[in-house]
């Protein structure tokens, strides 16, 4: 402790930028892993607290997923001995169409029995004193205070809503006290009759969900069991907060992501730190020798370096966490935004939830990086040789024996990768090439930046003779120094060129997918856009819309999230044989493309994506399971297609199978093809008319659905653009880092060009040219092992994460992009360094040695 | 190109012109390197500086050289008054007029001796093929025409140092400045080096400044001036 004030601190302070650039990983990293946790958290807290606050005193609830139930299960459950009551629930977001009030949650539900349940605190005289003049009123609305307040809402107020039968106008007949339920969703709850929010979202007569308690001496355990049999494997029985656990499964992929990319920062930011720690290693080489002379043993200085590394891994978690909470808020709205796109839950988080647990996490893993970067080098300082170490000279050059070694690991190491590739077959032996190939790019960055060095060295003297030598030779005579930067740039690089080829593949993917099916001329759908569900059409409509001047073919589609061993998956029912004759080029991955849909329209299989069949590993003839309201249906696959409509795997079934099953005949979507001399801009604007007043529909173009679905694989992969710009800024902070050590390196030969007639342009070129250079080696180094990455990455996110699968394609224009960008960072980052070399004194630069 | 060096300065006929300069250090101490110093020197002289050790003669060769601003007091150099140029144009008077021989020799590690010896003529914008030929010319007048593509670290002192003034004189400087070229070398060599310098004095009529501790280098100058304190206590000049 003593030894980190008096020998630490001083140094740390003397080179105070160079010690804070050293943790921006560290920062970077745990700012990262914090903020998207916490976003990520904040949305699941949201969520879980308005399914809290909505509960009231529910013990238990029955769902049979996102399809609804006939009421007469209602009957069923409240006849059940152990159910004390039991209550009929509609719950749906709408967006409100008010400036920036986003989505209400509409709680629909029974007035005449839900207060047993639940507390209403009305404001004022009970409004709804006698539930059947409620009842009796299907237009009435109650909302929140605060909601009302938010939107100059007053009792009798009234709120324009699109239903399914057309925009109608809703009256406020009661507002809720803050506080409790009617603070659930942010404030924007409104509470409907159930039996009017049925027409209003077109459920049919349908429930989404029972809410009950049980009977007095009976335990909810016993209930659930005894509800659990009486209506089979379709239902889902269980208490309020295990609501979270689906919701938690799609938060989840973003929990993969940003981990990846904060896994990454640190990564990064274990090299930094290496980096400046070897450098400081062999700078105070002497000062280690004075103390080794003075008596401190091997253990001692070790230990000092040790928590040199805790203390910067201390420092650096510490700003990371700041860091983290400050952007978890807009990270939250983020992930808010494209849960409501992608997955149609909306939550509105605007507090957010900070988790101690998480942060004391974050910070381990900070502060264990640093000192797992300090390792090496704390080795090496201990093994300073007090007598060698207090001569003259500096020890910078790699001996040749570890290179040597280097060397010949890397070679065994690619090796035993190809060995890997070729064995094949398991997913162990597959890491272990992956590993293998990576540790030994590692190995061998030193000797290869090396000789990149010396092979730009003539280049770079031609351009500028003695700025050009000088750059190289800056490289050269440091092997630690460069090689440490290019690594850093390298890996990051590496991971940015995967990020890249793997959004780019995935991209050509959905578009040739996009081309082949969703060729329809028009859509009619229930919302603006395809992911929101809490509307349906009753079937009726379809008949309605083919007898439309234009209209050939109607397809309608119903898409809903089921179950599938534990996880959340998307099934589609469609008339499959219907689809199957509009489809251009069509594509199986298994299978034949008619026969399969041929099958499944006659109800003797399912179709499933090939992402679906990668992670469940099914194939040809496996049976998928989904239990429904209607029984445990089982089918075998009969085909697998590529398909892109969700990242945890679909399944298509036949209209016939799903009306069976699940007895519901609403559609969410219909695919509508014209007449050949059809306009479609005509025929929309006729379905609009047709419809207008009537019914709450959205006439969707076919190149508006495209750039939808092209809009949300944009958002999706905006991810990769955190990762670019965490490369960039790596590479500044590796560049700055490296050029700071250098100029104090190099103060004195800096110095002498100065004394005999540099001008300071000439001082900054060379300090340019050495930071162009390591960007260059850390450039090319990057794009080789980025296009191997790829391929890992490719077949990691196919087997392991998604199960997309997408072809090999080196992502060129991003790579070519990332050359202006990386060199103009390099050039950025040695603005400063030049300047402090040209600002420093050149009296004190001769005599320093 | 002696013809050149003979016109005479704008405003004074001295090739140096020290008036009443002083230099501070700021440190946790101020510390007065230099204490209103006067002193002018020829064109063609050949003087010591001589002192103990912190009296300030590295100081007073590096304002000389314009490495280093005076903190009060005006510098003259062949009549340029340095405080008026700005860091590029006082760096290209270094550059053209003021040659450096240092005591460690500050030559580049990574360079041999012709690109060390280059380094200036670069600088300046040389064409490659005269850079060459000149530095070569250069090599060879100190003796180390066989030397050529040898790195610092293969050579002794002596050479090292030999090195050094090839590259001090690339432009005919007429200033030469030298901060104890023998203080790092054996009594032999230092001898050797001496001579070198004298004779470039005698043949290309330089005027030269040395900073040096050894009294033999100073007997052998004609003017010899001593510093004590950061002031000038005596000035000889010896027949
Ligand atoms: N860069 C500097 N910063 C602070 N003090 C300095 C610096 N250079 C020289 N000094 C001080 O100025 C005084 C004169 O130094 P110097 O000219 O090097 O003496 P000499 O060359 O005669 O030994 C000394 O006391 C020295 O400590
Ligand atoms: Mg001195």
């Amino acid at each position: 402790m003593i030894l980190l004030r008096l020998i630490s601190w001083p140094y740390a302070r003397k080179h105070l930028l160079r010690s804070i650039l050293t943790t921006a990983g560290i920062v970077l990293g745990v700012a990262l892993f914090v903020g998207m946790h916490t976003a990520n958290r904040s949305v699941l807290g949201a969520f879980n607290r308005t399914v809290d606050r909505i509960a009231g005193s529910t013990e238990l609830q029955v769902s049979a997923g996102e399809s609804g139930f006939d009421e007469e299960i209602l009957e069923r459950v409240q006849a059940q001995p152990e159910v004390r009551i039991a209550v009929p629930v509609i719950e749906a977001p709408v967006e409100t169409g008010l400036k920036g009030q986003g989505n209400l949650l509409i709680l629909a539900v029974d007035m005449t029995g839900d207060r047993g349940l639940r507390n209403y605190d009305f404001e004022g005289d009970d409004v709804i004193d006698d539930p059947l003049v409620f009842l009796a009123q299907p237009d009435s609305l109650i909302v929140s205070r605060e909601f009302a307040d938010r939107n100059g809402l007053r009792l009798q107020s009234k709120l324009s809503m699109s239903t399914m039968n057309g925009p109608r106008r809703f009256t406020i007949r009661g507002l809720m006290k803050t506080g409790g339920l009617a603070s659930a969703f942010g404030g924007n709850l409104a509470i409907m009759d159930i039996y009017a929010a049925q027409q209003v979202f077109g459920r049919g007569r349908k429930f989404d969900r029972i809410d009950l308690a049980v009977k007095e001496g009976v335990t909810v355990e016993q209930c659930r069991a005894a509800l659990e049999k009486l209506l089979g494997p379709g239902f889902e029985v269980g208490p309020p907060g295990s609501r979270g656990s689906q919701f938690e499964s799609i938060v989840k992929v973003f929990s993969i992501s940003s981990a990846m990319s904060s896994a990454f920062a640190l990564f990064i930011g274990l090299f930094i730190i290496y980096n400046s720690f070897s450098i400081a290693v062999t700078e105070r080489r002497k000062e280690i020798g004075i103390l080794r002379a003075l008596g401190a043993t091997r253990g001692r200085i070790r230990n000092l370096f040790l928590s040199e590394g805790a203390a910067a891994g201390i420092f650096g978690s510490l700003a990371g966490l700041a860091a983290g909470v400050l952007i978890a808020k807009g990270l939250s709205r983020y992930v808010s935004g494209l849960l409501v796109d992608i997955y149609s839950v909306g939550e509105r988080s605007d507090e957010i939830t900070i988790d101690p647990g998480l942060l004391a996490w974050a910070f381990a893993i900070g502060v264990a990086t640093s000192v797992l970067a300090s390792f090496l080098p704390a080795r090496s300082a201990a093994r300073v040789d007090p007598v060698q170490a207090l001569q003259k000279g500096r020890l910078q050059v790699l001996s040749a024996g570890e290179n040597r070694i280097r060397r010949w690991l890397a070679v065994t190491l690619v090796a035993i990768c190809a060995a890997c590739l070729t064995l094949g077959g398991s997913r162990p032996v597959f890491y272990v090439g992956f590993f293998s190939v990576i540790v030994a790019s590692l190995l061998f960055t030193p000797s290869l930046s090396l000789w990149m060095a010396r092979a730009l060295r003539p280049a770079l003297q031609w351009m500028r003779p003695i700025e050009g030598a000088l750059a190289a030779d800056s490289l050269i005579q440091a092997p630690r120094r460069t090689s440490a930067t290019v690594t850093a740039l390298m890996m990051s690089l590496a991971m940015v060129i995967a990020f890249n080829g793997l959004a780019v593949a995935s991209y050509d993917s959905i578009v040739e997918w996009l081309d082949s099916t969703f060729n329809p001329d028009l859509f009619v759908n229930t919302n603006r856009t395809l992911g929101a569900r809490s509307f349906h059409f009753p079937a009726v409509i379809g008949e309605q819309l083919s007898a439309i001047d234009g209209i050939q073919t109607v397809q309608g589609v119903r898409t809903l999230r089921v179950t599938f061993r534990g996880t959340p998956i998307l099934l589609v029912s469609a008339d499959l044989r219907g689809i199957a004759r509009h489809t251009v080029n069509p594509r199986a991955v298994a299978g034949d493309y008619r026969e399969m849909h041929r099958l499944a329209g006659e109800g003797k299989g399912a179709v499933v994506a090939e992402n679906l069949a990668m992670l469940h590993k099914l194939g040809l003839g496996s049976e998928v399971e989904i239990a429904s309201p209607g029984g445990v249906l089982r089918l075998p696959v009969v085909g697998v297609l590529r398909d892109f409509s969700d990242q945890l795997g679909t399944i298509f079934i036949d209209t016939s199978v799903y009306l069976k099953y699940w007895n519901d005949d609403t559609v969410d979507i219909f695919r509508v093809y014209l007449k050949k001399s059809a306009s479609a801009e005509i025929v929309k604007g006729r379905i609009q008319e047709r419809f207008a007043g009537e019914r709450r529909l959205f006439v969707l173009m076919n190149t508006e659905i495209k750039d939808y679905v092209i809009r949300l694989t944009d958002q999706w992969f905006a991810m990769t653009h955190v990762q670019t710009a965490v490369a960039v800024l790596v590479a500044i902070l590796g560049i700055v880092n490296t050029l700071t050590v250098s100029i104090g390196d190099r103060r004195r030969e800096i110095g002498v060009l100065r004394a005999v007639g540099a001008l300071n342009a000439q001082v900054r070129h060379t300090i340019w040219m050495e930071a162009l250079a390591v960007a260059f080696i850390g450039l090319v180094l990057g794009m080789l092992l980025g296009a191997v990455n790829l391929y890992y990455q490719l077949d990691i996110v196919q087997r392991d994460i998604s199960g997309l699968v997408v072809a090999y394609r080196f992502p060129f224009m991003a790579s070519l992009w990332l050359v202006p960008v990386m060199l103009a960072s390099a050039f950025l980052a040695a603005l400063w360094p030049g300047e402090a070399a040209v600002r420093s004194s050149l009296v004190e630069a001769l005599e320093y040695e | 190109m002696k013809c050149a060096r003979a016109k005479p300065g704008l405003l004074s006929s001295y090739l140096i012109d020290i008036a009443g300069v002083s230099k501070q250090f700021q440190g946790k101490r101020t510390v007065t390197a230099l204490d209103s110093v006067t002193l002018r020197i020829e064109r063609g002289d050949m003087v010591s500086i001589v002192g103990p050790s912190g009296s300030g003669k590295s100081t007073l060769l590096n304002l000389i050289g314009g490495l280093d601003r005076p903190s009060s007091g005006e510098i003259r150099i062949d009549g340029q008054a340095i405080a008026a140029l700005s860091d590029d144009d006082l760096t290209r008077l270094r550059r053209d007029k003021i040659g450096f021989i240092f005591q460690f020799f500050n030559l580049l590690p990574s360079l041999n001796c012709i690109e060390n010896v280059s380094l200036p003529l670069h600088l300046k914008g040389w064409p490659r093929k005269k850079v060459r030929e000149r530095a070569r010319q250069l090599l060879e007048m100190v003796q180390l025409g066989h030397r050529v593509d040898h790195l610092p670290d293969e050579l002794s002192g002596g050479e090292r140092q030999r090195v050094a003034i090839a590259r001090a004189l690339v432009f005919d400087a007429p200033i030469l400045l030298a901060d104890e070229p023998t203080g790092n070398l054996d009594s032999a060599t230092g001898a050797e080096i001496l001579g070198l310098i004298h004779d470039l004095h005698r043949n290309l009529g330089a005027t030269i400044v040395i900073v040096t501790h050894d009294a033999d280098v100073a007997r052998s100058c004609i003017r010899t001036i001593a510093l004590r304190d950061a002031k000038v206590v005596s000035d000889e000049r010896r027949l």
